[in-house]
């Protein structure tokens, strides 16, 4: 830019001189009519030093008629270009034999206008050098054009800073797009403003969305938000969060966010980099989760015992006092509570121990009146209406019993809870169905209770998630999940806030040994 | 004769209502319960306990959410509230770690000692009083 507006001040210069020279050629012929000869003096006086001005220029300076003859040319253009005299520009420039595709010297002389080109010029010794040419026309009396002057400057080191900086940005950008995680950079309002090729492949490309509803489709930021603790503080802050991609498969990743700042250290925007850890997280062992196994349902299993100590003391209490109905109170809590403890220990163990199905042939009429007897007793203390459509024709299968058992009944759980947590309905009902076909026999659990939003959806077969406060220990839907992968199955789930659940487990009739390819690690064929 | 003290109850597990409830009858004190924060405010509103227990980790308003309501009203921040929760005891220190809401009065782990409990109930009683 410095280096352009120093030429244009320089043609500014010179043009002014010309018209100067002209003028003062003029007045003098006016003024001193009769003396020739000294006003011949002073011209002479005058060109010889615009000569030395034209000549001590730093760039190259020549000047061409329309045939495009160079017909002057300053001593920098002598000295780089060599002999001009009777040579077209062309050739005498860039070695061509003929004129150049867009000439700016013919476009002066077509328009009378100044103008402007970038052109790779050769010198006498063959090197190459970038120069950007101004023209600018030279007229005479009548104002007619009988020249062009051309101005050229050498601009060979700009051209390789310029060279320099785009490969250096090229380079980084290249690195922004191939870095191995999901890069994205987020303004004061959360707006993803750019993102990687990685980010862009899981997410899609929603430049000018925000974070939260590309990432966790949610309608609110989340909370806590490290991107929004980046603009506060100013520092790095790390979290591990579950998110979903475009396929709609969650993604565990470990996000680090940091800050952009301008020039004048204001932060502009963050730079979030999340990193893929849902095969770490798949493929963690048995035993390194297990501290967090323990401190995920540690509060679980408290707040059973709370219950069974409650139900001790109602028995206790209900015995010395002779007041059967407490009696009868306390061990119906001491038996629910048993049960709760049983299917929350058999979770556990599904979930700790890695081991192939225990086949067998299963018939699945039995299997649903087996989970019924359950379920039924538990609906009915919390008044919710229990139904079950059983395929009279039944049919037989290949599967684990207890695993089986044990994953319908998370189902079932999953959907007592949440209609006692609907408050918005009088009436709550659970349907479980089944019905078979020549491949497959297919399990059904629907409830009118809360039902799911859609980051709750997408995150209810994760490990550790739990929307039930308190109970969920965020191992049940997991769990069957795992146990019907480990059964080659498909457990699909469709819900609505305020509408209700339902689950779908569907198995194939016949064992398979193959297993599909993303499942094919060890943790997910067995439970 | 003294005059009954009232224990708002809060927890969404049915069983633990029940529990909570008998044992503070079968001590002489009058009890109401609710199964959520949003519940548990009408009951504040209507009922004005001497005590509250509250589980912190509920569905729907939560127990935090509840807990801070309560502190930042002028007519219910003196009410004593004790947090029975089986969530680990750095609660204490969160619930109170963020817009200036003093600690709870009390804090008690599931699966509640009874004898700590009721001794804990009947202190703040008297100190309120």
């Amino acid at each position: 830019m410095m280096m352009m507006m120093m030429m244009m001040m320089m043609m500014m210069i010179l043009g002014r001189l010309l018209v100067f020279t002209s003028q003062l050629h003029k007045a003098i012929c006016l003024r001193y009519p009769r003396c020739v000869n000294c006003a011949e003096t002073e011209r002479d006086n005058m060109e010889t030093l615009y000569q030395q001005y034209f000549d001590a220029l730093p760039c190259y300076l020549s000047v061409q008629n329309r045939a495009l003859k160079v017909v002057a040319a300053n001593r920098q253009f002598r000295k780089d270009f060599g002999d001009w005299e009777g040579r077209y520009c062309y050739q005498v420039y860039k070695h061509r034999p003929e004129k150049c595709e867009v000439c700016p010297v013919e476009r002066s002389f077509r328009d009378g206008e100044r103008h402007t080109s970038e052109e790779q010029v050769v010198c006498l010794n063959g090197s190459q050098v970038s120069v950007i040419v101004y023209t600018t026309p030279i007229k005479n009396e009548q104002g007619e054009i009988i020249s062009v002057m051309e101005m050229s400057t050498d601009i060979t080191e700009i051209k390789a800073l310029q060279k320099q900086l785009s490969e250096s940005r090229h380079r980084c950008r290249m690195f922004f797009e191939e870095v191995p995680c999901f890069i994205s950079i987020q303004d004061r309002d959360l707006n993803i403003v750019d993102a990687n090729r990685l980010h862009r492949e899981a997410f899609g490309s929603f430049l000018g969305c925000k974070c939260y509803e590309i990432y966790k489709h949610r309608s609110e930021e989340c909370y806590p938000c490290v991107v929004r603790q980046t603009f506060e503080d100013g520092l790095v802050h790390v979290h591990e969060e579950v998110v979903t991609g475009k396929d709609g498969k969650p993604i565990n990743v470990l996000v680090h966010t940091a800050p952009l700042r301008t020039l004048n250290g204001e932060i502009d925007s963050v730079i979030e980099m999340s990193a893929d850890i849902t095969r770490l997280r798949e493929l963690q062992s048995q035993l390194t989760s297990t501290g967090l196994l323990i401190s995920s349902i540690s509060h679980g299993i408290k707040g059973l015992l709370n219950g069974m100590d409650g139900g001790i003391y109602l028995v206790g209490s209900g015995f010395k006092s002779g007041d059967t109905k407490r009696l009868q109170k306390g061990w119906e809590i001491v038996k629910r509570n048993l049960e709760r403890i049983r299917s929350m220990v058999l979770d556990i163990l599904y979930y700790a121990k890695d081991r192939e199905p225990n086949w067998a042939e299963l018939s699945a009429i039995d299997l649903v009146k087996e989970v019924c007897e359950v379920a039924e007793g538990k609906a009915r203390e919390q008044n919710i209406v229990f139904e079950c459509e059983i395929d009279p024709v039944g049919a037989t299968f290949n599967g684990d019993h207890n695993a089986l058992r044990a994953a319908l009944i998370n189902l079932l759980e999953n959907s007592l809870d949440a209609c006692r947590i609907d408050r918005k309905k009088d009436r709550h009902c659970i349907i479980l169905r089944m019905n078979s076909t020549s491949e497959a026999v297919c399990f059904e659990v629907q409830d009118n209770g809360i039902g799911m939003d859609r980051e709750t959806k997408e995150k209810a077969f994760s490990l550790f998630f739990s929307s039930k406060g308190a109970e969920g220990t965020g191992l049940g839907l997991f769990v069957a999940h795992k146990i019907t992968r480990a059964h080659n199955g498909q457990l699909r789930l469709e819900s609505a806030p305020d509408i209700g659940t339902k689950f779908v487990l569907e198995l194939p009739r016949q064992r398979r040994c193959d297993t599909p390819a993303e499942e094919k690690p060890s943790d997910m064929k067995s439970y | 004769m003294p005059v009954q003290k009232t224990i708002l109850v809060i927890d969404d597990e049915p069983d633990t209502l029940t529990y909570f409830t008998s044992l503070l009858e079968d001590n002489g004190y009058a009890t109401v319960s609710a199964k959520n924060g949003e519940e548990a405010l009408n009951c504040v509103k209507v009922a004005a306990p001497d005590l509250i227990t509250l589980d912190i980790t509920m569905p729907e308003m939560s127990g935090v959410k509840f807990y801070r309501t309560v502190r930042e009203d002028v007519r219910w921040k003196h009410i004593p509230v004790v947090i029975i929760t089986g969530v680990s005891e750095n609660f204490k220190d969160f619930i109170s770690s963020r817009r200036q809401v003093p600690p709870p009065d009390g804090f008690i782990s599931k699966p509640i000692d009874r004898e700590q409990f009721l001794e804990l109930v009947a202190k703040l009683l008297y100190a309120a009083s």
